[in-house]
């Protein structure tokens, strides 16, 4: 239980820099994900804090320890591989206690510890097992306890669900939330699943491209993207973006393949910009009056409506909760709440500020 | 290297070391003695720079030997290569029962390359051997399968596809067995017929291990030593005497080792030549495979 | 598919099944044909029409393993084939571990290396261990052979291992650092073990060759060390009244690589591409 600081990191592979200056700093029992498309360079930078690889410039510091240039056994922290990286030849309690064998720790020390973590995960039945004889979700587990039974500062996670089907996907997930809970550990969780990490996080890291493009809380991040990439990231379906110009009253949007969204306040640009306008999905509610848009396509999935519009050429989803009668070619009328506009200058593609 | 692994560079102490020792160490001294006149019999050498060279490049005996050696070495490949692929393609097609097959094909190649030049020897040994005996019974004449220049080289020819055919036919076995199965049904469903699927999907996609084997297959040629010392000896005269067989010659019968060493690495450059060419070879062939 | 295709394939199937049936047999003829005359008295063996069916008789076996010196050359193969082995493969395994645990870009040169060695002409090697050999009054010992045979084989051994050990997953070496290993820890407590059945092959092909292997063994030993291929084919030479012993010896000598082939079969193609068992 630690907290943990990355301050200017760097990490080049020959000529190819794949993390720029990341600064993040995590406080003590923080559960905080690293999320993004593959190729962003989460996967790395956890293994720069795990020291599996080395830092190009910058540091690391855990509980004030600067551990950039450690051994990864003497950083205290403990992984969760996406493989699990469990070791065959080892019974499920031997893998368990294997780093503790290592610490020199008395048998009595190891059976206990174990014991203890296997208690919590409801591991003991299986201890004299092998890994080859214990199921998908029973390895996760067991990559846990060994985890756990170090008692580090911090945890690692490296995208350890991806290898589960999805209902197993998603009792993992709440289980390692309450482990977290009640373990009160510092956890650094990589993932490519914003859903994961949106449920997951007290923080969310999103990254792309080797650089962090927002830190937050999981709605704050949700709520107020810093960028266009953040805000078509973050949530699903993802945020409608349209590029166009606001109007002259600043109550309407023309977007540049044609047509126009109505408001019933103005918006919070100068008329005439040019912005790229975000709304989410579950914002674009049918009304008597407003802009004008075709319904092109109805999706059912049961909780939800996912609706295609097309206003004069330009797509937009829809998402709504109750059940419309919609048919497929029906025109109708939408209105969008003008305190749910994100707007992004179409230059750098960052967030308009007051908005 | 991540600096937690820096302790493996350890792990490279007892090989690297051994191989300085026994590998780099001889090959440089062989370099070496190359430039003395060193007759190992009286023990005395002196150096002469070039001379072994020269003296090598512009006697017929050396080039006598090139000549055999490519004739063997062009000879086997294309026999080992055409009668390995053949069978490769049959074991394919057999699927289940091709695993007797490839072990008993297997035999010739995994037996001792002395005693199996023994076995062949027997067969093609004069008037009491297999094959002798056998055309004899017919009251057919043969032919003297060793002892005639022309013979001798088909024999050893044959020889070295016995042993040898059977690396081949695994090698190419083992690719074929890796084949995307989807690209034959695909073919199939296209309806290109048996040889229209060889030629333009197996062949294709095949070509890394062709290539491979045959590259393998040609420089083991010029170290092809024990089937030619045991069948023919070289002989008859030198109608089979290889580079190899030569270089034994001068180093260990004559004992002329300076001279030998100058050959060896004679060998080496050609060698060394064959394979730059054939890696290019490799290198257009998987460009190709890319287009 | 048509039904009339399929009796077509079928058909095919059958004849090759027919064929290869066929060529595997005559394939075999030398074979069978040494094995029957390493059975048969001298009076079945000079034969025209070659004799198929005689009384087969093990005197010979019995007489090549007790009244020669063959045991002695068994003797000196085991030894030098074991010594092979056991400076080969535990130093290849070292190298061949690293090799498939440092970047690739590092490695690949390393192993470019070592592919060019293997292909290096055996003769080139044999002079100077010849020549040295002499020098240090050192022909006709042991360690002389064992060494260049640890020579030529061990550019082989580490193509081999490295194979084995690149499918032993990263994961686990990195699991076993954050848990507390050294590098030299990690290697023997955690993937020695999941190595052990390719060291097993790798044993089981480096002891191949070195049993197999003639030219150095033609060179460098004498009446001392001499292994069973020289003697074989000193012993099995011209005489043609002492056929069927020869033949028993040869076909003695085959024995236990069959037996090994076995074990082997699975990894064949492995051993093979990672360098040919012969050369």
């Amino acid at each position: 239980m630690a907290p943990l600081t990355i301050q200017q990191a760097t990490k080049s592979f020959g000529e190819v820099q794949v993390l720029h200056g990341i600064d993040i700093s995590i406080d003590d029992g923080e559960f905080v994900v690293l999320v993004g498309p593959s190729g962003c360079g989460k996967s790395t930078l956890l293994r720069l804090i795990a020291g599996l690889e080395d830092i190009s410039t910058g540091s690391i510091l855990i509980d004030g320890r600067d551990i950039s240039r450690s051994h990864p056994k003497d950083r205290d922290i403990a992984m969760v591989f996406q493989s699990y990286a469990l070791y065959p030849h080892m019974t499920v309690a031997e893998n368990m206690g294997f780093s503790l064998r290592m610490r020199g720790a008395t048998m009595d020390e190891q059976h206990r510890k174990v014991h203890e973590a296997a208690g919590i995960l409801d591991l003991e039945p299986l201890l004299d097992r092998y890994p080859r004889q214990l199921s998908g979700g029973q390895r996760q587990r067991v990559a846990m306890g060994r985890a756990i039974v170090r008692d580090p500062k911090v945890f690692l996670f490296d995208e350890p669900l991806s290898n589960l089907d999805a209902k197993l996907r998603v009792q993992m997930r709440a289980e390692i939330r309450s482990l977290h809970k009640s373990l009160e550990t510092t956890i650094v969780y990589v993932t490519h699943d914003q859903i994961e990490a949106m449920t997951m996080a007290d923080k969310i890291v999103v990254m792309r491209g080797g650089y962090v493009e927002q830190i937050g809380s999981p709605m704050a991040v949700y709520d107020a993207p810093a960028n266009v990439f953040v805000a078509g990231f973050i949530g699903s379906p993802a945020m409608n973006l349209l590029k166009g110009r606001i109007g002259s009253d600043r109550q309407s949007f023309d977007l540049d393949a044609g047509g126009v969204l109505q408001f019933d306040s103005v918006l919070n640009a100068r008329p005439h910009q040019p912005v790229i306008l975000g709304v989410r999905p579950e914002y674009v509610k049918i009304s008597d009056g407003g802009s004008a848009a075709v319904v092109k396509l109805i999706e059912p999935t049961g909780a939800d409506l996912h609706v295609m519009l097309d206003i004069a050429g330009t797509k937009l989803t829809a998402v709504y909760h109750e059940r419309l009668t919609l048919e497929e070619g029906q025109e109708v009328r939408l209105a969008i709440p003008t305190d749910h506009v994100h707007l992004f200058d179409p230059e750098n593609e960052t967030r308009i500020v007051g908005n | 290297m991540v600096r937690w692994q820096h302790g493996l560079w350890l792990f490279f102490l007892p090989s690297f070391g051994l191989l300085a020792v026994v590998l780099l160490w001889p090959l440089g001294y062989a370099v070496y003695l190359s430039f003395f006149d060193y007759y190992l019999g009286s023990g005395e050498r002196t150096f002469v720079g070039l001379a072994n060279y020269i003296d090598l490049l512009t006697e017929a005996r050396l080039w006598n030997s090139m000549w055999t050696t490519i004739i063997i070495a062009f000879g086997s490949v294309a026999l080992e290569f055409l009668v390995g692929f053949a069978l490769a393609l049959a074991l394919y097609r057999l699927n289940g029962s091709a695993k007797v097959f490839s072990v008993l094909l297997f035999l010739p190649h995994i037996v001792t390359p002395v005693v199996a030049a023994l076995f062949l020897k027997w067969m093609l040994a004069s008037n009491w051997g297999f094959i002798d005996a056998t055309l004899l019974t017919f009251n057919i004449e043969p032919a003297d399968w060793l002892g005639s220049p022309v013979w001798a080289k088909v024999s050893v020819i044959l020889a070295d596809a016995w042993v040898f055919t059977p690396l081949v036919m695994m090698v190419l076995y083992a690719a074929l067995q890796g084949l995307d199965t989807s690209l034959l049904e695909a073919a199939q469903i296209d309806g290109a017929s048996s040889w229209n699927t060889l030629r333009h999907v197996i062949i294709p996609a095949l070509i890394p291990a062709i290539i491979f084997v045959i590259s393998i297959r040609l420089m083991d040629v010029f170290r092809f030593f024990d089937l030619i010392y045991v069948l023919t000896g070289g002989g008859p005269g030198t109608a089979t005497e290889t580079i190899t067989m030569y270089t034994y010659q001068l180093g260990f019968r004559m004992l002329e080792v300076g001279k030998a060493s100058a050959l060896g690495v004679i060998t080496l450059i050609v060698v060394a030549i064959l394979l730059l060419t054939i890696n290019r070879g490799l290198n257009k062939a998987y460009r190709g495979g890319d287009r | 598919m048509s039904a009339q295709m399929r009796v077509g394939q079928q058909r095919t199937t059958w004849l090759i099944f027919i064929g290869l049936c066929l060529f595997t047999f005559i394939n075999l003829t030398p074979l069978i044909w040494a094995v029957l005359t390493s059975l048969k008295d001298p009076r079945d063996a000079f034969t025209i029409p070659p004799t198929i069916i005689f009384e087969p008789t093990l005197k010979y076996h019995i007489q090549v393993w007790t009244e020669n010196d063959f045991v002695f050359y068994l003797m000196n193969s085991l030894i030098i084939s074991a010594g092979t082995v056991f400076i080969s493969v535990p130093a290849g395994s070292l190298a061949a571990y690293a090799l498939s645990r440092i970047p690739r870009r590092s490695a690949g040169p390393i192993l470019s290396a070592l592919f060019t060695i293997r292909m290096f002409p055996h003769m080139l090697l044999a002079i100077p261990f010849f020549v040295m050999g002499t020098f240090l009054n050192m022909i006709d010992t042991y360690p002389l052979l064992i060494l260049a045979l640890v020579a030529i084989n061990q550019p082989f051994t580490i193509w081999l291992m490295h194979g084995f050990f690149l499918e032993i997953p990263r994961d686990l070496d990195e699991a076993a650092a954050i848990d507390g290993c050294s590098n030299w820890q990690a290697f023997r407590i955690v993937i020695l073990p999941l190595a052990r059945p390719g060291m097993t092959v790798a044993a089981l092909f480096s002891l191949l060759l070195s049993y197999n292997e003639f030219l150095f063994a033609l060179v460098l030993t004498g009446t001392d060390t001499k292994t069973l291929p020289v003697a074989i084919a000193s012993f099995g030479g011209e005489d043609i009244s002492s056929w069927s012993l020869s033949a028993a010896g040869a076909v003695g000598i085959m024995l236990p690589i069959v037996l090994v082939m076995l074990i082997l079969q699975r990894h064949l193609v492995r051993g093979l591409t990672a360098g040919a068992v012969k050369g």
